[in-house]
């Protein structure tokens, strides 16, 4: 199917618990007297276990495009489909749990709770998505992330890119089929943010799918797809320009 | 200065930004100083009102009062008077006969005294001020032969009368009141009348009338009993009162009179004197209130102002100069300031209403002025902006001290720090993780908890120090209705006319009337005691041992002296053993004297009313010189028969002077306390509402302060409930905290003003301290819960929160 014809909308199944389409997606904003088409009829499909960029510059809509994709938002106009689920016809609740069993968050500035320790800031993923032994897979998370011996540290007490490690952890920790970063490097340096971009990867390997949202065309270079948009609209959508490279290549 | 002009109109958008935080801070900071300029300008309008009342009627400057019981020949006060030393500056002066009786009004059946003023010489002294019917004619009778009177003002209101009809005084004789009016004497019923220790002006009688229907009334034509008289400006009142107490003693028969000069008057002094008293207890009222306020103030305009911190970082950075970085949350916070003192004289003219009301009902004066105080409310004005305002410096001054690149720093070498949070590291609460996040929050940021908790306590002390007080009052009612109506509760205390024969026919009469079981013949009379910690007004009883109330002791017997109640032995720092001197009256060749008596302190009663003193009757007889006789009567219903009946029956019976049940006396105690309470019940309203606002601002800053948490949760799938529970939670615990230590303190505050203030208000009645439980579980369950639900009332913002947006907000 191509990435730029309409997708059909799936239904709720196995099959599509990692899938998200978005069917002729709108989402608009009134500013004063104006229209903001912040993202503006789009039409493209996610697969399962795939590691996709969105790309584009500052107001090109790629965080509004996450925020749709992550049930954060609902569109305007058009079908937003979250592992099955409508998103244009959810209420605001129905989001809510929506996001509960199918997505996990990254974000740029980390947002971990400044009263938990990392240990607890990572238990919260796997408690909120209602999973038994919460500690113990807090635990697990933590060491995947190399942050074991980090585990009763409070936020503040941590580096960036050990906090954003542990925000991987807690989204890794809900167990949820999708991950959604945004500028997950954003405020990191270099070397750190390759270690995120390996963990990330990482993830994908392990069947999930994970959608990194940056301005970075570099980081596109070891995704398997990248949608690059332009003032809302879909500008490109394939495999990156000169071929798939991997985390050890990327240089910026 | 165009820079000033940006921080200006930057500081106009914060408002409007923040609108209700803004509007609600103003109003903390508006019932703050309205109530406290309400509270102390009510002595500015009692001072007022009484200059006017006072001069409006012309009160004496010296009074005589021959002794209870005894009279004087119409025409000889007049010319003792004339005869003084200073008689030159005496400008105008009456002969009174002034005496108790019974009267039965409408529905009412209470003690009363008859007020017999004789034309007056020179200018007018205690004239009666009428407010409604029509005045006396010099006559003093009606059409039908029947006397006329004025009736007192205050009782016809408490009764609601009509300015005219006809009522029945002691002996069963018709009087026609023609009018309502009052007299500066009776400007406000006081403890003693009526020989009795309380009164209210609901339980007491005053009727004004010429001396010839007084002396009509009485059965004592050409008597008087009283002079009273007005000095040229500049004359010495205490020079002229020694010198007429002189001329008084030197009489033969001697005469036994109390002379006194106006600020002795009791009504003058109750309206006067106790003006500075009562004002400290409003001022302290005031205070907490304000300072309720204020902490409240400090609180809210603190994280208001800490939350522009990255801003100044960003002005600083960009090169602006600390002072100017300062002026915009300083301006913000001058202007909430200012909104605040300016909507509080809003508050204090609301507050004023219900003042005003409550004073004009229990202080029925002839003028009442309450002008707008001016004076007060800048003073509280000034309070109120500054404590905000100061507030306002200290977080400011924080933020300009920091270097800009600390305030402005982002992403994680900003984040945010845990505070005490990791005290808690160990403590793990069964079920998800997140659930600890409440408490930790509390201690993470351990300052602004602090805040919150301080501006709680301090409103919740204030509301549970009034409610208190509240309390207080009714628990001593309380005390005083067990220990007045432990035995025989429906009794009535008879005063006689004068001193009779124990079997005289009077005696007998009374006996003999089919409402009355049981009568005991006893002697009353009032005194002074003094020891050499003071001297206090007392009426002392004198009981036989059949009587049907005697009281009950705490400490000593009651034979071999004077039974004091705990309060007056506490005054006078008595105990059982100790000795202490009664001034009192006694029998002497047909007059009365005043005499020293030192009697040793037989026993201690419970009693929380100062007044009362109780002796044996054998020896009050001995030490007045009235063996075999006496003067006061108690009475006990027949079965089947209420005080009322026996009060209607005495007053057929001529030689009755009044008759007072003993509910009537509890009835006077509580209205006594009726001005606290309703001036209390005004405060308390205030002190609630400064709760539930402090409650609101502290939950819509907090959610504020939330914002990112609450939004990740929500990011990560979190229900609306569950955050709103959090926040619920740590509410809870802030305010259950904040909630437990204004109850302590609240009770401390309490404790203090009853052993302090409220002993110099109120010296007459013992009142200890009390908070009863149901005050504290509405206190523990408003505080707690108005802090708790607070954050309900931001379930609509948090449902609209911007998620996507919030996240994004880089710090």
């Amino acid at each position: 199917m191509s990435a730029l014809s309409p997708p059909t909308v799936a239904t709720a199944g196995a099959e599509t618990t990692n899938r998200i389409d978005l069917v002729h997606a709108c989402r608009w904003y009134e500013a004063g007297a104006r229209t903001v088409k912040a993202v503006d009829d789009l039409n493209l499909h996610i697969d399962a276990a795939a590691f996709v960029v969105v790309l584009g510059p500052s107001g090109s809509g790629k965080t509004t495009l996450l925020n749709l994709m992550g049930a954060l938002d609902a569109p305007t106009a058009g079908t937003v489909v979250l592992a099955g689920h409508d998103l244009a016809r959810a209420t605001r609740a129905e989001r809510t749990r929506i996001r509960r069993v199918t997505v996990s968050f990254i974000f740029q500035s980390f947002n971990l709770f400044p009263a938990l320790s990392a240990l607890e800031n990572v238990q919260f993923g796997a408690d909120v998505a209602g999973r038994a032994h919460a500690r113990d897979i807090a635990r697990q998370m933590l060491e995947q992330v190399g942050l074991a011996d980090r585990a009763d540290h409070f936020a503040h007490e941590l580096s960036g890119g050990e906090q954003q490690r542990v925000a991987i952890a807690r989204a890794l920790a809900t167990g949820n089929p999708i991950l959604l970063a945004d500028e997950p490097t954003g405020e990191l340096d270099f070397h750190t943010g390759v270690q995120i971009l390996g963990l990330l990867h990482a993830q994908c390997d392990a069947g999930k799918t994970v959608v990194v949202v940056t301005h970075n065309r570099e980081i596109s270079r070891i995704s398997d797809r990248v949608i690059e948009l332009s003032s809302g609209h879909l500008v490109s959508d394939g495999p990156p320009a000169g071929g798939r490279a991997e985390v050890e290549q990327l240089r910026w | 200065m165009r820079e000033a002009g940006l921080f200006l109109r930057w500081s106009w958008r914060d408002l409007r930004a923040r609108w209700i935080q803004v509007a609600a801070l103003a109003l903390v900071i508006a019932l703050g100083t309205g109530t406290y300029a309400s509270l102390l300008s009510t002595s500015a309008w009692r001072r007022l009102s009484n200059d006017a009342s006072f001069a409006l009627v012309h009160v004496h400057a010296v009074e005589a009062a021959l002794a209870p019981g005894s009279t004087t020949a119409q025409g000889s006060l007049a010319r003792v008077i004339s005869s003084l030393p200073d008689a030159a500056a005496v400008t105008g002066r009456r002969e009174r006969l002034v005496v108790p009786t019974q009267v039965e009004a409408g529905n009412a059946l209470v003690p009363g005294v008859i007020v017999g003023s004789g034309p007056p010489t020179g200018e007018a002294v205690d004239g009666v001020f009428l407010s409604a019917g029509a005045p006396l004619d010099s006559r003093g009778s009606a059409a039908g032969g029947l006397p006329t009177a004025v009736l007192d003002l205050g009782f016809a209101r408490q009764h609601g009368l009509p300015q005219s009809g006809t009522l029945r005084v002691a002996g069963g004789q018709q009087v026609r009141y023609v009018g309502l009016g009052q007299s500066p004497e009776y400007f406000i019923a006081t403890a003693g009348a009526a020989g009795a220790p309380f009164v209210s002006q609901a339980t007491y009688a005053p009727l004004f009338t010429t001396l010839r229907s007084a002396q009509r009334l009485a059965g004592a034509p050409g008597r008087v009993n009283d002079a009273v008289l007005t000095l040229r400006p500049g004359t010495s009142a205490a020079t002229v009162a020694a010198e007429l107490r002189a001329a008084l003693r030197a009489l033969s028969p001697p005469v036994a009179a109390t002379v006194t000069t106006r600020a002795e008057l009791p009504a003058y002094h109750l309206l006067y004197a106790d003006i500075g008293s009562d004002e400290e207890l409003w001022r302290v009222i005031a205070l907490l209130v304000l300072a309720g306020a204020a902490f409240a103030a400090l609180n809210l305009t603190t994280r208001i102002v800490e939350a522009q911190r990255r801003e100044i970082g960003i002005a600083m950075a960009l090169g602006a100069r600390p002072a100017l970085c300062a002026l915009r949350p300083l301006l913000f916070a001058a202007e909430v300031a200012l909104i605040g003192v300016v909507l509080g004289v809003g508050v204090g003219e609301i507050v004023d209403l219900p003042l005003a009301h409550v004073f004009a009902n229990l202080l029925p004066l002839p003028l009442w002025r309450t002008p707008f105080q001016p004076g007060v409310f800048a003073g509280a004005a000034a309070i109120g902006f500054v404590l905000p305002f100061a507030a306002a410096t200290w977080p400011v001054l924080r933020a300009v001290s920091r270097e800009p690149v600390e305030a402005i720093r982002v992403g994680h070498l900003a984040a945010r720090r845990s505070g005490l949070a990791p005290m808690l590291r160990a403590l793990h609460l069964p079920g998800p993780g997140y659930r600890e996040i409440p408490l930790r929050n509390a201690l993470r940021t351990p300052r602004r908890s602090l805040l919150t908790l301080a501006g709680v306590a301090a409103a919740l002390a204030t509301l549970v120090t009034i409610v208190g007080l509240l309390d207080t009052f009714q628990a001593t009612l309380a005390r005083a209705t067990g220990e007045l109506l432990r035995e025989a509760p429906g009794r009535v205390s008879v005063t006689l006319r004068g001193d009779v024969p124990r079997d005289s026919s009077i005696v007998r009469t009374v006996r003999a009337l089919p409402a009355v079981g049981r009568v005991a013949a006893g002697l009353a009379f009032t005194g002074e005691l003094s020891s050499p910690r003071g001297t206090i007004a007392v009426t002392v009883e004198a009981l036989g041992t059949k009587a049907p109330w005697r009281p009950a002791l705490v400490a000593g017997s009651r034979q071999g002296g004077l039974v004091l109640s705990e309060k007056a032995a506490g005054d006078l720092g008595l105990v059982v053993g100790s000795h202490v001197v009664l001034q009192h009256p006694r029998a002497i060749g047909g007059g009365m004297e005043t005499a020293r008596t030192t009697l040793k302190v037989a026993g201690i009663e419970p009693s929380p009313l100062r007044a009362l003193a109780f002796m044996d009757l054998g020896r009050a007889a001995a030490l007045t010189n009235l063996v075999g006789r006496t003067n006061q009567l108690t009475v006990v219903p027949a079965p089947g028969r209420s005080d009322l009946d026996v009060q209607r029956a005495l007053l057929e019976v001529p030689g009755v002077a009044s008759a007072q049940s003993v509910r009537a006396t509890l009835d006077a105690v509580s209205a006594s306390l009726e001005q606290f309470r309703s001036i209390l019940n005004v405060t308390s309203g205030v002190a609630l509402l400064l709760v539930l606002l402090i409650a609101f601002n502290t939950a819509a800053i907090g959610t504020d302060e939330r914002a990112r948490e609450n939004a990740t949760m929500l990011a990560f799938g979190l229900p609306t409930r569950s955050v709103l529970a959090m926040s619920v939670v740590e509410s809870l615990v802030v305010g259950g905290i904040g909630t437990g230590i204004g109850l302590l303190l609240g009770d401390g505050l309490l404790t203090w003003l009853t052993d302090t203030t409220v002993a110099s208000v109120l010296p007459e009645i013992g009142v200890s301290a009390a908070l009863s439980g149901a005050s504290v579980l509405t206190v523990l369950l408003l505080g707690t819960g108005a802090v708790t639900l607070a954050p309900t009332f931001t379930l609509r913002r948090l449902r609209h929160l911007d998620v996507p947006s919030t996240l994004r907000v880089v710090e």
